[in-house]
């Protein structure tokens, strides 16, 4: 890595911190550093806020809009808003279907999706799994029929993040039945307010609505809504995907996590908490230690393909065991989980304010294993890769 | 080693018999979806079913028989217990039945057991520890409740089921007594009483109380000045084992919802089971479910077996319970993918209750300090 890419990557981590005490809005980030439950109109204000100085979309080209920046600008943006207890980057817009538009797309799908993306106008859904069709995504099987130039789409999608709030939903379906079932698959732009999609909540184990089930009811979608051929649609997927593990690592949040653990432990003076959080405290830094050598891996060229896999993997356990350590810290106030206080409505029955959003957070996270490829799904690729087979 | 449960031949027919009714009724009148109602609109537990329990003698099991009981051992509430794990019952048994009967049948002189014991069978009377002081230490607080001239001063956090019960036990100094802690009983709805309410992460309610001059009635049982401390710690062994009992219950669905789940999900075209590196976590899941079967009849013969031994067995189940449950139900979701964190699914429904189970009553890290204080022992007889 030359010296000069990574001067570029400090001056932003250190740009970021002046933002986070200057310009983000405090209201948000003290619902988001507590783990409450943000609103639409708070996520939205928070993607304007980072929009404000282009961040939003800063890894996008400069002629979409973007920063151009490197792999490791990238990575450390996402470090150290993490690490400052930032809300989550609702990343369906700017960091799933924007590039694969401005990668894939035409340009008049260029020019009608990416501003709006850029604007935070559009809020965007992910359509990706089904009933049927989590870990073996190319099972799926929402149909596209073309007719005339129009697809006719039916089928359910689930899982899907935010749906209640989407303005458009990218889409992976079926439009045609193949011997290998990844062939036949096509991505499609979905207008939400179209007629027949229909968007059923599902509450999660934290109690709360993040996730919905889309039902597709013949739904009309013009042609000129497919990004890539007809049938090609899975290597879109492919990249896409990569892009979610490679950069929804988390590093930063388990920073975040693991900053607040090691101040409980020193405020109850407990050494089986405290030897806990040293384990933890090495795990992250190898974490830390090979999520750098895979930028430096990926700038230079050498890949294997499990890199994203291996991050994946490692970043989400990793959280999920700071975050139970963390619940076991709360001792009896991690009993208690009075959901109106994940609102900000007021304090939790017993112990510190962010009680109730820590065991949000610790729920939530058990999927952090699941979506976006499972654990078991990462271990495959990274077996296949080291095996060869 | 002996495999067969300590009660003698008409206490194992009891078991069995009890066994096979709470079958019965679970599965008629307590579904998941029959649950999931209760927890929409109720008060964190259905009254109906508790009336149930109460005609069916599941509240009397241990009273004697003058009071409608059966005078049942300890060990004869295991099976409700399991049962309580296995539906996620969130009617307050382990409050109620086990604790608070539990330091009545041990502590109250006659005249408040003909006063308590009838209403204890008939339900009408629900009873909750009120103990715990510390956000952090595990159930041997130092106690800064007092009990002074009739009345008790002080906080009590997380006391299960005292958003509903009407009478507490409460654990509070008394100086007449060279400060030693005793129980005493203190009506819900007293002048003095401060009760905030608030789920569990598990739907169960709970509260925190405050005293301030609540009128309290001690135990009368003539006894020595610490018979309640010790009649207290008793009962926490009995709500240790029950809690080990109720995670036998849980993680045994948990690995049959698990397991059968694995069968019939397919992906790539053939079911998740065939995956050898899910089988041999399966495999875990199994071995850790017998250890915790194992583990907790060890800790139900502990009980009535002699005192020395008694607390290293049963802190002993209780840490390793604690965290066998917490891994099984971490798995469970873990297998079951997308629909596992739903709240759709009963298997999140588990896993809450396990966590809330793994802090009440003295943590891991509490019974597994206990369990190392108490020295090296051979193996249980």
């Amino acid at each position: 890595m030359s010296g000069s890419v990574w001067r570029r990557a400090e001056l932003l981590r250190s740009d970021i911190r002046e933002f986070v005490r200057t310009t983000m809005p405090a209201d948000i980030l003290r619902k988001s550093s507590r783990h409450l439950m943000l609103n639409k109109d708070e996520y939205v204000r928070w993607m304007q806020a980072l929009q404000s100085r282009g961040w939003g979309v800063g890894h996008w080209p400069p002629e979409y809009g973007g920063l151009g920046w490197s792999t490791l600008e990238r990575f450390v943006f996402e470090d150290e808003l993490g690490r400052a207890g930032c809300p989550w980057i609702i990343p369906f817009g700017v960091k799933y279907v924007g590039p694969v538009i401005y990668t894939y797309g035409s340009e008049t799908q260029k020019q009608r999706f990416l501003p709006p993306i850029v604007s935070t106008e559009h809020w965007w859904a992910q359509g990706f799994s089904e009933p049927g069709a989590g870990s073996d995504l190319a099972n799926l099987r929402t149909c596209a029929v073309r007719e005339g130039d129009h697809y006719i789409v039916t089928g359910q999608k689930a899982w899907t993040t935010y749906a209640q709030w989407a303005d458009w939903m990218f889409c992976l379906v079926r439009t045609s039945h193949e011997e290998r079932p990844q062939r036949g698959l096509s991505f499609l732009l979905v207008d939400m307010r179209s007629a027949g999609v229909s968007v059923k909540p599902v509450r999660s184990m934290d109690m709360c609505h993040h996730v919905n089930e889309v039902w597709l009811d013949a739904v009309r979608v013009p042609v000129a809504n497919r990004v890539g051929e007809e049938g090609g649609g899975w290597a879109l997927a492919k990249f896409l995907l990569i892009n979610e593990r490679t950069y929804g690592s988390g590093l930063g949040e388990s920073k975040f996590a693991l900053e607040h653990l090691q101040a409980m432990a020193t405020e109850q003076n407990d050494a089986a908490l405290r030897s806990r959080c040293v384990e933890l405290e090495l795990r992250l830094l190898a974490l830390e230690c090979v999520s750098y050598q895979t930028l430096a891996d990926m700038m230079a060229g050498v890949e294997t393909g499990a890199e994203a896999s291996l991050l994946k993997v490692r970043a989400s356990e990793m959280y999920q065991d700071i975050l139970e350590a963390t619940v076991d810290a709360l001792g009896y106030a991690g009993v208690a989980y009075d959901t109106n206080t994940l609102h900000g409505e007021g304090p939790p029955p017993m112990g510190p304010d962010d009680t109730a959003g820590i065991l949000r957070c610790h729920l939530y996270n058990r999927a952090a294993t699941i979506y976006g490829g499972s654990a078991e799904i990462q271990r495959n690729i990274i077996g296949r890769s080291v095996l060869g087979r | 080693m002996n495999a067969h449960i300590n009660v003698n031949a008409v206490d194992a027919d009891l078991v069995t018999m009890l066994r096979e009714n709470i079958e019965r009724y679970t599965a008629d009148q307590y579904s998941f979806e029959q649950r999931r109602t209760v927890l929409r609109v109720g008060c964190g537990y259905s009254e109906r079913a508790w009336s149930d329990y109460a005609a069916m003698g599941w509240l009397a099991l241990r009273l004697p028989e003058e009071a409608g009981g059966v005078a049942a051992p300890v060990a004869a509430t295991a099976p409700l217990m399991e049962a309580v794990g296995a539906k996620l019952l969130l009617e307050p048994i382990l409050a109620s039945v086990i604790l608070g009967t539990g330091l009545v049948l041990k502590r109250a002189d006659a005249a408040q057991r003909a006063d308590m014991l009838p209403r204890l069978a008939d339900g009408s009377m629900r009873l909750a520890l009120a103990h715990q002081e510390s956000l952090h230490a595990g159930t041997q607080t130092p106690c800064a409740c007092e009990y002074r001239n009739g009345a008790v001063y002080g906080h009590k956090i997380a006391v299960l089921h005292g958003d509903c019960a009407n009478r507490f036990i409460v654990s509070a100094t008394n100086a007449e007594r060279g400060g030693k802690v005793s129980l005493y009983l203190v009506d819900a709805a007293a002048a003095g009483v401060t009760c905030r309410s608030f789920p569990l992460l598990d739907g169960r309610g709970a509260a925190n109380l405050h005293f301030d001059g609540a009128a309290a009635e001690p135990f009368a049982a003539a006894a020595s000045p610490d018979a309640d401390a010790r009649a207290l710690a008793d009962c926490l062994h009995e709500a240790a084992v029950a809690l080990c009992s109720e995670a036998l219950g849980a993680v045994r669905a948990l690995n049959a919802a698990t397991f059968q789940y694995s069968k019939v999900r397919k992906q790539f075209g053939k079911p998740i089971a065939v995956n050898q590196a899910l089988q041999h976590r399966m495999a875990e899941m199994y071995m850790l479910e017998q250890e915790v079967r194992a583990f907790s009849s060890a800790a139900q013969r502990a009980l009535e077996g002699p005192v020395e031994g008694r607390e290293r067995i049963i802190s002993g189940a209780r840490a390793f319970t604690c965290s066998a449950a917490r891994r099984i139900a971490a798995e469970a979701v873990q297998m079951h993918g997308g629909i596992g964190i739903s709240d759709e699914l009963d298997v999140s429904h588990y896993y809450r209750r396990v966590m809330v189970n793994g802090t009440l009553f003295g943590n891991r890290d509490f019974h597994l300090a206990r369990f190392a204080d108490a020295g090296h022992m051979s193996a249980p007889a």
